[in-house]
């Protein structure tokens, strides 16, 4: 973005130049170093959450050649995550940004030992002066999915494969359900709960268990592996996952992907912690803060749905729209969202209802 | 109706990573020595063999990489608990970690990776029949690993090698005594458990999954030497304890996506709780239990 250079420019910028080459000044020093530590639970592939979080961590190279990112991966958590976090921060890494949920105590601890550095960490809820969690409205993405999924479905069953019946996952599912319902309002879900964070084989049975039960598109809510994505590809169900695209695993039957770009928000956060103004504050990242994201979307989406979803789209962006405005019912069909109103951030935060639409009760 | 189609389709090959290793162990354990480095044996099988597949597109190459992968570690807890007379449990158990890491180093470069599986036979008339043709439409190594069992089954309880090794297991000093060279006989025993936890992860990997990444055995190792002790050592009765959790982990996913009112993790845990309920009621017999449990297990011998 810089203007091409005139011979005064020229002369004026090689004279600052100079002089700073001349008088070194600390302060400037400081703001070109920014030692990075990410931590993350499973290896950093090509594909899946550790991978986008490392290409969040990557964009803060924007910053000049003296950031220096160091990727910790496949890091269990617990005792030795807690041990590899305090020796990052001894060697000298400032902004650490923390991979999964069950870093949180050990990184809190870490943080207020460290005043001196900042720490992002997903998915929690603590927070402290130097350390802000942070989260992705992926609800937003899910329910322009179902939009997509019921113009394509021929069954009008869709299905997700889950992890754990959590609020965050809990919240895609509804969200997607009310999309499709927005397009057409005869659409059931049903729900696989795997209960694993990481089982492909189990994954793609729960996904075959589905297309069994005449399901023809798939949500892969919450698996790191393109498990899920293959199976839908071979038995031809369309099929969506969340946080990068698998397209390549699923060339025909690809329906789109609810992504994560973590860039914006790691760069705001590291631009803060390098001027001193990093503050702790939970952050829950929405398409309008340009971190959710949908992409690589079927051409086989009908045009005129496609259309809609561009409109939805423009109202989450302006913040117009939200898919938990009521009237919205819950499974037996009390309702749950009056007409009008809006959920707020704290009611969506702990949802632990389904809506009207999903036929699988929700283990409690 | 679809979701028991869905089950019947889909059991054998959810059991045959289990039963492939469950086999291996039952001879292991069968000659007196308890292996617990199993889930890491598959997790290297598995991470190797995905290679193979990956580079050569060859299954049966994967397989024998798998195989031998499986037996070199195998070697290694062999050398500790026989050449040095190590306890049995922690040897186990570290070279079962050993193996993990080993896996996670080799399948860095291709973790979430996907390669075809083996298609699946299509016998002339039979998988045309109602209801049971999606049972018997299956790959190769379904069919191989049953008849593996058949033949395990043949020799340990028919043959003089069976009867040496089980001899072994009862008894190493009075099999020494006879003249057997208890320590040859164990490690061979070791090597086959190995091979056959090898060729386990590598069916999970390249057929069952068919992809790579880190940590997808997911505890079936575990499972495996879970169902060697309940099914008691006895061939059948672990074929039968694979082939019931295949089925019930099956099930309890169908009846999910089926809209069964029944929680999730309580469907989740149901594989367990039944396969172990099954198998603890079928070796109930007290008498016969004293007869088949093995004497010297996970004792070290030294001559």
């Amino acid at each position: 973005m810089q203007k091409p250079l005139d011979r005064r420019s020229f002369l004026k910028s090689s004279l600052a130049a100079g002089t700073a080459l001349a008088l070194p000044l600390p302060a400037f020093a400081a703001e070109d170093t920014l030692n990075v530590a990410l931590i993350v639970p499973s290896p950093a592939a090509d594909v899946g959450w550790s991978h986008t979080l490392l290409a969040g961590a990557k964009a803060l190279e924007e910053f000049g050649p003296g950031v220096k990112i160091t990727l910790l991966e496949n890091i269990a958590e617990g005792p030795d995550a807690d041990r590899i976090m305090n020796k990052t921060v001894a060697d000298g890494n400032t902004f650490i940004i923390l991979g999964s949920f069950g870093y949180m105590n050990g990184g809190l601890k870490l943080a207020k030992a460290h005043p001196e550095i900042a720490v992002l960490h997903a998915s929690g809820y603590q927070v402290a002066p130097n350390f802000s969690p942070f989260g992705a409205r992926y609800y937003q993405g899910t329910y322009l999915m179902g939009m997509a999924a019921a113009a394509l479905s021929k069954t009008k069953k869709l299905g997700c494969v889950g992890a754990f019946a959590i609020p965050e996952l809990i919240t895609s599912i509804n969200a997607w359900t009310l999309g499709a319902q927005a397009v057409d309002p005869s659409i059931d879900v049903s729900v696989v709960w795997v209960n694993s964070w990481f089982d492909p084989a189990s994954e793609q049975e729960a996904a075959k268990a589905l297309l069994a039960q005449g399901v023809d598109v798939i949500f892969s809510n919450a698996q790191d592996t393109p498990s899920v994505i293959t199976v839908a590809e071979e038995a031809g169900a369309y099929v969506f996952n969340l946080n990068s695209s698998m397209k390549a695993y699923a060339p025909k039957k690809y329906l789109g992907v609810v992504g994560t770009d973590w860039s914006p928000y790691f760069k705001a956060n590291a631009r803060a912690h390098l001027d001193g103004t990093f503050a702790g504050a939970a952050a829950w990242l929405s398409m309008a803060d340009k971190v959710v994201y949908v992409a690589d979307l079927n051409p086989d989406i009908p045009a005129d749905v496609a259309a809609r979803m561009a409109e939805v789209q423009a109202a989450t962006l302006a913040g117009t729209l939200s898919p938990f405005t009521g009237p919205i019912s819950g499974q037996d069909g009390t309702e749950k969202v009056a007409a009008g109103v809006t959920l707020g951030d704290d009611m969506i935060l702990s949802m632990d209802w389904h809506v009207q639409g999903v036929t699988t009760p929700l283990p409690k | 109706m679809s979701g028991i189609a869905f089950i019947l389709a889909g059991t054998l090959a959810a059991a045959t990573p289990l039963l492939l290793a469950a086999l291996g162990e039952m001879v292991v354990e069968r000659s007196g020595v308890l292996n617990l480095g199993l889930e890491g044996m598959m997790a290297l099988g598995a991470a190797l063999g995905f290679i193979v597949v990956f580079l050569t597109g060859n299954h049966a190459l994967g397989f024998l990489v798998a195989g031998l992968g499986g037996a070199v570690l195998s070697l290694v807890f062999a050398s500790l608990v026989l050449g040095f007379v190590a306890n049995q449990v922690a040897a186990g158990l570290g070279v079962g970690l050993l193996g993990l890491g080993l896996s996670s180093l080799v399948g860095k470069a291709y973790e979430s990776r996907t390669v075809p599986g083996l298609p699946r036979l299509h016998l002339p008339g039979l998988s045309d029949l109602p209801l049971v043709g999606p049972l018997l439409t299956q790959d190769i190594v379904v069919w191989l690993s049953l008849v593996l069992a058949l033949g395990l089954w043949a020799v340990l309880a028919h043959s003089k090698a069976g009867l040496v090794v089980r001899a072994v297991g009862e008894n190493p000093h009075a099999a020494r005594a006879l003249g057997f060279p208890v320590i040859a006989i164990r490690c061979g025993a070791i090597a086959f458990g190995g091979t056959l936890a090898g060729l386990a992860g590598a069916y999970a990997s390249t057929v069952y999954t068919p992809l790579w990444a880190d940590g997808m055995i997911a505890g079936r190792g575990w499972i495996a030497l879970a169902l060697v002790v309940f099914g008691t050592w006895a061939t059948g009765r672990i074929v039968f304890g694979a082939l019931l959790f295949g089925a019930l982990s099956l099930g309890e996913l169908s009846a999910q996506a089926a809209g069964v009112g029944l929680p999730s993790q309580v469907l989740a845990s149901l594989p367990y709780a039944v396969t172990i309920l099954m198998l603890a009621v079928i070796s109930s017999d007290r008498r016969r239990m004293r007869r088949t449990a093995i004497a010297s297990l996970g004792q070290p011998f030294e001559p």
